[in-house]
């Protein structure tokens, strides 16, 4: 019976040092120096009933679940489901982060922000593919949605995303400092 | 025009005629609603309107359907009744503050009604009494053959989510033709597959025939609907393809076996719902 147990113990041992390293490949986080910097911009519309756009930029892991909101520049929370993916992937399972990541709409012009690499709790994320979202929406206006995949690791790069009807210039950088 | 022209032309217009009538008998305006939206992400929540009516097109008011028993489904399974309701003459409205979280189901159900069909006298015209199983023998004539009394109830129904979609108001009471969304009705997306399962009585019905229309069959020549029909476990899977306000008529007929009230069923479910933009 001991002698039984023991094979087990060391099959067990085995088993798990073969698992492990495979285990930490695949969960291993993205440098601690990595950062992705974002260009971006609104373009200047001319309209007679302009308002500011409502922005939403988040990022998806490759099971399309968001990790992280980066940005979201919005008004009223009564519009918030006008932000139509975002609302529905994002924003309504999390009042708390909805409210802690909120930040007031802007006019036409560029802007930069920086993702930090880590998640909405706080943790790096795992290196693996993952999608870059922005969804634009303007009050008697139009809705732009935009995808860019890319892949978190120890690699730099950039992508730069063509404008549409309302964003202006998107430039994503990777960079690992 | 000899006689034998005449006959026939009076034979033409008496298949025209029973044809009309049949489709009238066979299609009554179907009864639905229409939330003036969905979904609600107002903080402390807000007030959402919706109108009754019975109509043709998808979408266009036409007959002032009533709101009287209409009832909101809340989060946690209990009933309440709409805070304002107006009836007007081609639609009647009520009115509803959304405050919970949760996923509510939003219902006008009327109560059951009984016809009963039947033979008598020399002629073979099907004659029909209001009256069901129970009540049947008081009313109809002596010699009466070919009686069936049937069941009909129409259930209209939409969903609105108010923040964090839940899933208990989505339950089946067990009654007539009912549809459970397996695709939660807050994630239809267009060009992504959608699952409903029917039921009858509470137990999964094979045979469930539905079509889904989307909004604004005026303004397009065809009506470009889907056509389904549930599978063994009452199961129906679509994928519509453009966003919009879609109604789905599902209809189910079918025999009932050792009910006191009626020999069949034609049950109905008309199921109001969003596809969301992707």
């Amino acid at each position: 019976m001991t002698l039984l147990f023991k094979r087990l113990t060391q099959c067990l041992a085995l088993l798990s040092c073969l698992l492990l390293p495979t285990f930490f490949a695949t969960a291993a986080p993205i440098p601690v120096t990595a950062e992705l910097n974002v260009e971006f911009s609104l373009p200047k519309i001319d309209t007679t009933m302009y308002a500011r756009p409502y922005v939403a930029v988040w990022i998806e892991n490759s099971k399309r679940k968001s990790v992280r909101t980066v940005e979201l520049w919005v008004g009223k929370d009564e519009w918030l489901k006008d932000l139509r993916s975002w609302w529905r992937k994002v924003g309504r399972y999390d009042r708390a982060l909805v409210d802690g990541v909120t930040s007031a709409t802007r006019p036409a012009g560029d802007y930069r922000f920086t993702w930090d690499g880590l998640d909405n709790d706080g943790n790096r994320v795992a290196a693996g593919k993952y999608t870059f979202y922005v969804e634009v929406v303007r009050e008697h206006g139009g809705r732009n949605f935009i995808r860019q995949k890319m892949t978190l690791g120890d690699k730099p790069f950039s992508h730069t995303i063509a404008p549409t009807e309302e964003t202006g210039d998107i430039r994503i950088n990777y960079l690992i400092k | 025009m000899s006689t034998r022209n005449k006959l026939k032309v009076l034979g033409l217009a008496c298949t025209v005629i029973a044809g009309l009538a049949a489709t009238t008998t066979a299609n009554a305006h179907p009864r639905w609603v229409l939330p003036s939206h969905f979904t609600v992400s107002k903080e402390g929540g807000d007030w959402l309107t919706f109108d009754v009516t019975a109509s043709h097109g998808t979408f266009v008011f036409d007959k002032p359907a009533g709101s009287e028993f209409a009832q909101v489904v809340m989060p946690d399974g209990r009933k309440e009744r709409p805070n304002f309701v107006i009836r007007g003459k081609r639609r009647s409205i009520f009115d509803f503050y959304f405050e919970e979280e949760g996923t509510h189901k939003v219902a006008i159900n009327n109560v059951p009604s009984y016809y009963t069909a039947y033979k008598a006298g020399r002629r073979d015209t099907v004659k029909y009494v209001k009256a069901n199983k129970a009540e049947r023998a008081n009313i109809l004539p002596e010699k009466v053959r070919d009686v069936s009394t049937q069941l009909s109830y129409t259930r209209a129904e939409s969903y609105v989510t108010v923040g964090m979609p839940t899933e208990k108001a989505l339950e089946i009471e067990g009654k007539y033709l009912e549809m459970r969304p397996l695709t939660h009705p807050s994630d239809i997306v267009e060009g992504e597959e959608v699952s409903f399962q029917f039921f009858f009585n509470g137990e999964p019905q094979t045979g469930v025939v539905a079509d889904i229309t989307r909004e604004g069959t005026l303004y397009r020549n065809h009506q470009e609907q889907i056509n389904v029909v549930s599978d063994k476990d009452g199961n129906v899977t679509f994928t519509p393809n453009v966003a919009g306000r879609y109604l789905m008529k599902a209809n189910y007929k079918g025999e009932l076996k050792n009910d006191p009230m009626a020999d069949k069923a034609s049950v109905n479910v008309h199921f109001t719902f969003e596809a969301l933009l992707q």
